[in-house]
């Protein structure tokens, strides 16, 4: 039967999140610097928010340019239930998700039925009206400031970052499992050709509708647990900015594949905190770089590694 | 026999021209019917009305009984009506393998581990000349194998009729011989079967009914001895004045 040099391809990859799970478990052990510990906390919370577009953008192929709106319906949605009603932070986080999940419900039913770059506008207005809701209501939202004095979901730091771990390990891991079973397949096949995948017996709006609200979900969780982490939930939650750094943090990683995403969100969340030694030329070295990924990597980090590596194994055991 | 599927009036216009016009035909269980017309005679766009990725602006379509225009492209395959396409619609990034297995795991493919979807998408790629090359990328097959690969795909659907859209553009001679047994194999296994095809020389050996579209109009439908004598059909392909439709 075929199959078995694919499946040693995912052993591997598994063994390689474990590595990655294990390094991260030892960082409040090791690195006492409390503002790298929060910065990794930070790291951990974007790994779900990439990770979630991918299984949407990556697998269907269908360019969402509005995640925010995921991200900031869950962390706005957690935060007012917990500042105007005391809800518990571990109640708030599955709520932030169900409400980002509705999201993806109402939003997507208009928006699949549209393709390409009118979808990803479509994404991108949808996104864009809560941003300004939240300054239209802002006696109740906070306005621009935001909110201030969300209840913190663990008192201490090293609680916090076990926190973040585990939700990011489950999140992550049930998102890499979901791409790697037959629905990730069939997701797929919709990327390459929605047309041959609907004769092929696929109720492609179905699968795209269901990736749309799973996306929505995870990335809410993560949206939610964000405003506990900063105790503050603002506007920059919905901005375009992060639907746009989510897309980067993607595509550098190597869009389609859940592990390049993850593995870009955490390089780029460090090279730019790195970056503040030249803080005036923050953003052009910044910029600089992605671009040049783009054209030199243009696959992702993650597939060009694989690659490397596979064919390495190739010519080893050719000579 | 039974009939199968039954085309009623069947009519599609494109803004004010039309592409298939009041077209009706009948196609019984284990018939294999072909169906030719030069360019724009709405061959295609028939294939397209049949399987549900176009609506028809009149007529009915009968399959098995139940009138399906209306459904879903999937919900018609999924009631036994699969199709293959003109110019091949693979997959390029997935393996031959992982192409025929999304079919296994459609609701008629009926496979709902990977393990299963696997072994019967392996038996088919088997069973179209495709051993061996299973783990290829799509994008790196040649076009006589994506072929090859697109009837696999549509088998995989465990279809009762197969609507097949020229399967042999871009053949070869030797691949034409070595896929033209293959259809005929799966009209003796008991599939109904209709063929779009211009290599009229191929198809007239492999059906023994024809059916001829002009301008979107049903002008003949009869046996391939029939047809080669039947004055409009050989206008309709070499215009007036042609006399013979041997050397088509």
């Amino acid at each position: 039967m075929p199959g078995q040099e694919n499946r040693s391809i995912f052993t591997s990859e598994r063994i390689g999140l474990l590595i990655a799970l294990a390094i991260l478990s030892a960082v409040p052990l090791f690195i006492k610097d409390r503002a790298i510990v929060e910065l990794i906390i930070l790291a951990n919370i974007y790994a779900v928010y990439v990770a979630s577009w991918d299984i949407l953008c990556g697998y269907t192929g269908q360019v969402n340019f509005g995640h925010a709106l995921f991200v900031g319906g869950g962390a706005y949605a957690a935060a007012l239930l917990n500042f105007y009603f005391k809800t518990p932070p571990w109640v708030t986080i599955f709520i932030g998700g169900g409400i980002a999940a509705i999201f993806g419900l109402i939003i997507g039913t208009p928006c699949l039925r549209l393709r390409g770059p009118y979808f990803a506008l479509a994404t991108f207005a949808a996104a864009a009206v809560p941003y300004g809701l939240t300054d239209v209501y802002w006696e109740i939202t906070g306005g621009l400031d935001g909110l201030y004095g969300i209840s913190p979901i663990w008192p201490t730091l090293a609680g916090r970052y076990y926190f973040s771990l585990l939700l990011t390990a489950l999140c992550c891991g049930l998102i890499y499992a979901g791409g790697r079973s037959n629905k990730g397949l069939i997701l797929k096949s919709i990327r390459e050709d929605e047309i041959g995948a609907m004769a092929s017996g696929i109720n492609t709006t179905r699968y795209k509708l269901v990736t749309f609200i799973v996306s929505g979900f995870f990335a809410g969780v993560a949206g939610a647990f964000y405003s506990h982490n900063q105790l503050h939930v603002g506007p920059e939650t919905l901005s375009i900015n992060l639907s746009i750094l989510v897309i980067i943090m993607s595509v550098v990683g190597g869009i389609g594949t859940i592990t390049g995403p993850i593995c870009g969100a955490y390089l780029l969340t460090i090279f730019n905190e790195m970056l503040r030694e030249w803080e005036e030329l923050r953003l052009l070295i910044y910029t600089a770089t992605v671009v040049l990924m783009l054209i030199f990597v243009p696959k992702g980090i993650v597939p060009a590694l694989s690659e490397g590596i596979s064919q390495l194994f190739k010519k080893r055991k050719g000579g | 026999m039974e009939v199968i599927l039954e085309v009623q009036e069947l009519t599609k216009y494109f803004g004010g021209l039309a592409a298939v016009r009041n077209v009706s035909f009948v196609l019984r269980q284990g018939e294999m019917l072909g169906i030719i017309g030069p360019n724009g005679a709405g061959k295609t766009t028939l294939f397209n009305l049949l399987t549900g990725f176009l609506k028809p602006n009149g007529g009915k379509i009968i399959f098995r009984g139940e009138n399906i225009v209306g459904l879903k492209p999937w919900t018609i395959v999924n009631q036994g009506l699969a199709r293959t396409f003109q110019i091949v619609r693979p997959f390029h990034q997935l393996t031959g393998l992982e192409n025929v297995v999304i079919s296994c795991l459609s609701p008629r493919g009926a496979e709902r581990a990977k393990k299963g979807a696997e072994e019967k998408a392996w038996k088919l790629l088997k069973s179209v000349g495709l051993a061996g090359k299973e783990r290829m990328l799509a994008k790196d097959l040649p076009h006589g194998d994506l072929k090859r690969l697109e009837l696999a795909r549509a088998l995989a659907t465990d279809p009762e009729l197969l609507l097949l859209d020229e399967p042999f553009a871009g053949l070869g001679l030797q691949e034409i011989y070595s896929l033209s047994p293959l259809i005929q194999r799966l009209s003796q296994e008991g599939h109904s079967i209709i063929i779009i095809e211009h290599k009229l020389r191929e198809l007239m050996k492999l059906v023994k009914r024809v059916m001829t579209l002009h301008f979107g109009e049903k002008i003949a439908d009869g046996t391939p001895d029939e047809l080669s004598r039947d004055q409009r059909v050989v206008e309709a392909y070499l215009g007036k004045g042609g006399r013979t439709f041997a050397n088509v």
